[in-house]
């Protein structure tokens, strides 16, 4: 009867155990889902320069000198916090963050634009593309 | 679910398992006078559980883990309730069960969309302030209750949800920045602090003590996630002052404490087994007692005790089903906490939503356990969803919602695809329940 | 991105933490619960065995003890009952009982044990020596420092119960040997060694002091001698053979031996001089009275004999014996006693093991060989006939309790044999109306022991 008892708690215990590692498998199926359905939110756009490309992986995306910096652009033209890339209802936005050198898009200085496709962003010296993203590297 | 289908399945497939795994214990190890009152437990989960698992698709959400440890863990919780000292179904407890699940769909649906609810901003302060009204109003200086006739509520519990979201909607804030005096400021974290410290007032006047930590948590974590805002530029400076400020005052705490609060701080409960320390010690001898396996669903002794099912729930836990279990349970419980990990948020308000709601967790997991287990002070706090309490498992529920939310978190309209948009949350005021 | 990797860093934080302090809660757990469990109402005591293996204490209550066999035990070892709390089972319980985390508490078959290391067949030898005189005696391993003997009367048979205990006489429910008692002249080794510690062994044996029977102290008081026609002029080794009290007064008033330098060698040794706080000797859980003493002024009648071992002066047994080690060893240190030689879990495996220990060094090696000496000598001259067939360092006191009504007699030593290494006190009291004399006692006990 004893040990009738250990046996059934040790299943017990081990139909938990077991439970949680399929809630842990099923959490990573769903990272999957979560990244293309991010795919779909952020319109599946990046950021390209010459010999980087940068993903916009979240929302929030500031550009910028700064060590902290998602998109880190290590020229002294670009401020430390030279702007920041929102998105909304699939639409991305960059901001100026009060930069030195400003934010141009397609030529003109703007404080806040909205992105099309194949937009040209100059920051300071350096010149970026934002484009739909291609699938596999490309260099 | 569309997305998912496979993990959908096997997700509530082996949820369903565990519980029957439990529900086999009870029935070959349980403590039950009559047969039925087992049947009628197991109906009652087993209908819980697929209820659940029929619902959910109805809602237009891409990820579904967290809602399946949520289930897993209020089925395990009404299990557990439920067999407290004999096993019979806890009715009341099945009903907040219920009612935390209706409250993780609101809070879904409320915190999904961080545009739309950066623009109720306000309505957040406002709830906040009717709630603390209504405290002052009706719980009076020395209680935490209103008593409602047949049932009591907690009101200071529903600040904690409304904090994380207070939290979350302003940490887009960090650059607009103005000068007042020397400091250059942020008007919203000086509101963020300002309320932060009136609801650590008004429950040191309710005499809530044990809250004010997790408020501190919460508050914490929102705290990190501003100051890694983009152009935050929290100084190194005002990082050590904040650190001083909060040694300062809680120094000034300690030492203007109320005499009954430093008894407790300072209590030796086993020279005082049968007076303050009753609770704590039965609680200790009750997990000695109950060792790694437990004594069988319904058989411990620690049900005798006052708090016994809120508490010092975990020791009755341990008792009857045993540390390892126990244990398991908590490991369920960070589990749910750890999905953002795996699956992380896509903005900084979602990444609030998730930090705040495991700092709320964690801090009053900490504290009951702890405190329970004579390791810190013991503070009247519950264990989210294990505890029985029908406010907490509300606002358990609203923040597991939160979670949910930073997991299928929506950024506006979808672009139009071969999919049709997905329609704009509903709009519902506020977390009430 | 950096927002999704920052996030998460908080919440691993938070994670972090909690976990953090739940394994420092189940690691408590798992060493404490035996402390909790002996706070409920359930327990399975197990045995605590003497170091031949007899039983001397069963918890289960089971095991049938021949009447009044365990009656030189009673109040060192003690019981579950709560009434004796100074004792080994009372302060080692939570090690008795058949319990551990992992097995539960286990009602048939735990083996959890205390063996100690005392020689029940000797104490026995010892209580029955006393012939219903009371005191205490206690003897351990100078070496090792196993306590092999303290037995204390009047004491109980702790299988009888408590019933009639209003009627107990005073001293029945504790062991003698761990309170403080008044020393009597054993407290002269201590100012030997005082001596000996501030003006070296040279020094000291040059200097001599006429004793005729008393002694008039500069501020007037007079000390007597027990032996009222005087020990005339003496050396220190002669001193201490006669137990000379004159010749003790004049060396604790003398110039070259400042009360400062008194205090702090006393202090060293262990006394709690002029009211310090009393601490106590751990032995295995069971607290032993440390000595204490008052020194004012070394011309004051109190002060000087304090010295001499009446005055406020108060000295544990087991204390003095403890000094015989540090004398014997040769070292200056202490071998620290202790009664648990080791602790068997629920399933009979070691959980606990002694380890031996020594004090700090109270006084000079120097000193302890000149100190040694002397005893030595002593135990020649005076006590070969009377403790036959050992080598033994000696030293008697009197001391008078009772405002004088009553002298009780000790007697602290040690052996001086490779082989039986062993120091002891005798505690005989009111010896002038009883049967035996302590060098009986010490003769019973030590042909116990060793044979």
């Amino acid at each position: 009867m004893e040990n009738a008892n250990l046996i059934l708690c040790a299943v017990t215990a081990a139909a938990l155990d077991i439970c949680a590692l399929v809630l842990i498998f099923a959490a990573y199926r769903e990272k999957s889902t979560a990244k293309k359905r991010w795919a779909r939110i952020s319109s599946n756009m990046e950021l390209v320069e010459p010999g980087a490309t940068y993903p916009l992986g979240c929302d929030e995306v500031l550009i910028g000198r700064h060590a902290s910096a998602d998109i880190r652009i290590p020229d002294l033209s670009v401020s430390r916090y030279h702007a920041m890339m929102t998105v909304s209802d699939g639409v991305w936005t960059i901001k100026d963050m009060g930069s030195r050198s400003g934010v141009y898009v397609n030529g003109v200085l703007v404080k806040e634009a909205k992105l099309r496709e194949n937009d040209i962003i100059n920051l300071g010296s350096r010149r970026l593309i934002f484009r739909r993203r291609r699938d596999k590297h490309e260099k | 679910m569309k997305s998912n289908p496979f993990a959908y399945v096997i997700s509530g497939l082996f949820v369903l398992l565990a519980h029957c795994a439990m529900l086999a214990n009870i029935l070959y190890n349980g403590n039950y006078e009559q047969i039925g009152d087992v049947w009628s437990l197991a109906a009652a989960v087993l209908g819980l559980d697929l209820a659940w698992a029929i619902l959910m698709p109805f809602f237009r959400q891409h990820t579904h883990t967290v809602d399946f440890i949520l289930i897993l863990i209020l089925n395990m919780s009404l299990i557990f309730q439920s067999c407290f000292g004999g096993v019979h179904l806890s009715v009341k407890h099945m009903i907040t069960c219920i009612a935390a699940l209706i409250a993780s769909r609101i809070g879904f649906l409320v915190c999904r969309d961080h545009n739309w609810i950066a623009r109720q901003k306000k309505l957040i302060w406002i709830g906040i302030g009717l709630v603390m009204i209504v405290i002052l109003l009706f719980t009076g200086s020395r209680s935490m209750w209103i008593d409602m006739g047949s049932f009591t509520i907690q009101p200071s519990e529903l600040l904690k949800p409304l904090l994380v979201m207070a939290c979350a909607t302003s940490v887009a804030e960090q650059q607009k920045k103005h000068k007042l005096l020397w400091f250059n400021v942020v008007w919203e974290n000086l509101i963020l602090l300002g309320i932060t410290a009136a609801i650590c007032l008004l429950q040191w006047w309710c005499r809530d003590l044990g809250s004010i930590p997790t408020f501190a948590g919460i508050y914490a974590a929102g705290f990190f996630m501003r100051i890694c805002y983009p152009k935050a530029k929290f100084s190194k400076k005002t990082l050590i002052g904040a650190g001083i400020a909060v040694l300062v005052i809680a120094g000034i705490g300690i030492k203007l404490a109320p005499a009954y609060v430093r008894d407790r701080l300072f209590v030796d409960i086993w020279s005082d087994k049968t007076g303050n320390g009753y609770q704590q010690s039965q609680a200790l001898i009750a997990i000695a007692d109950g060792g790694w396996f437990g004594k069988g669903p319904g058989k411990g002794f620690l049900h005798n005790v006052f708090a016994y099912e809120s508490d010092i729930v975990f020791s009755t836990i341990s008792e009857e089903w045993g540390l390892l279990f126990a244990l398991m349970m908590i490991f369920i419980l960070l589990l749910m906490l750890a999905v953002p990990l795996i699956n992380p948020p896509r903005s900084y308000y979602h990444g609030t939503l998730a930090a705040g709601v495991c700092a709320a967790f964690t801090v009053q997991m900490a504290l009951n356990i702890f405190g329970s287990c004579n390791m810190i002070p013991f503070t009247g706090v519950t264990i989210p969803f294990i505890s029985m309490g029908g406010t907490s498992m509300v606002t358990s529920g609203l923040m597991a919602g939160m979670l949910i939310a930073s997991q299928s978190p929506s950024f506006g309209k979808l672009p139009a695809k071969k999919k049709r948009p997905s329609a704009r949350p509903a709009v519902r005021k506020g977390a009430g329940a | 991105m950096k927002s999704i990797k920052r996030t998460q860093r908080i919440i691993t934080l938070f994670l972090l933490l909690f976990i953090t302090g739940m394994a420092a809660l189940v690691i408590k757990i798992q060493r404490e619960s035996p402390f909790y469990m002996m706070n409920s109402d359930k327990h399975e005591l197990g045995m605590v065995y003497d170091r031949n293996g007899e039983v001397i204490f069963d918890g289960s209550g089971k095991t049938q003890f021949p009447e009044g066999s365990l009656i030189d035990l009673g109040n060192l070892i003690g019981d579950d009952k709560g009434q004796m709390s100074n004792t080994l089972v009372a302060q080692n319980i939570d090690k008795l009982n058949n319990y551990s985390f992992n097995a539960g508490l286990v009602k048939e078959g735990g083996k959890a044990a205390i063996y100690t290391t005392l020689d029940h067949y000797a104490d026995r030898a010892v209580y029955n020596a006393y012939m219903g005189a009371k005191g205490c005696a206690v003897a351990y391993n100078y070496k090792t420092g196993e306590i092999l003997v303290c037995t204390s009367l009047p004491n109980i048979d702790v299988t009888k119960g408590y019933e009639g205990i209003a009627d107990f006489e005073t001293g029945t429910l504790i062991s003698k040997a761990l309170y403080g008692t008044v020393p009597g002249s054993t407290q002269k080794v201590s100012t030997v060694i005082t001596a000996l510690e501030i003006m070296g062994a040279d020094k000291l044996f040059s200097k001599s002091f006429t004793c005729t029977g008393h002694y008039t102290n500069k501020n007037g008081d007079v000390i007597d001698c027990h032996n009222t026609s005087g020990h005339g002029e003496q050396n220190i080794q002669q001193a201490v053979e006669n137990s000379c009290n004159p010749f003790f007064a004049q060396l604790v008033a003398d110039p070259d031996m400042p009360l400062n330098s008194i205090k702090k060698v006393y202090s060293r040794l262990g006394y709690a001089v002029n009211g310090e706080e009393e601490q106590y000797i751990d032995i295995d859980g069971i607290q032993c009275e440390r000595a204490s003493t008052t020194l004012v002024d070394s011309n004051d009648f109190n002060t000087q004999w304090a010295c001499i071992g009446q005055g406020e002066t108060l000295v544990s047994p087991i204390q003095l014996m403890m000094w015989q080690s540090a004398i014997a060893n040769g070292t200056g240190k202490m071998t620290m006693p202790h009664i648990i030689d080791r602790v068997t879990d629920v399933y009979g495996e070691v959980s606990e093991l002694s380890k031996t220990t020594y004090s700090k060094q109270l006084f000079s090696e120097d000193t302890a060989s000149t100190m040694r000496q002397i005893l030595l000598t002593n135990g020649a001259n005076h006590y070969s006939g009377s403790i036959p067939g050992y080598t033994l360092g000696i030293k008697s006191g009197t001391a008078q309790v009772k405002n004088g009504d009553e002298d009780n007699s000790l007697l602290v030593g040690f052996v001086d044999d490779p082989r039986h290494p062993i120091a002891f006190c005798v505690l005989l009291e009111d010896r002038y109306s009883t049967p035996v004399t302590s060098e009986q006692i010490v003769s019973a006990m030590l042909n116990a022991i060793c044979n």
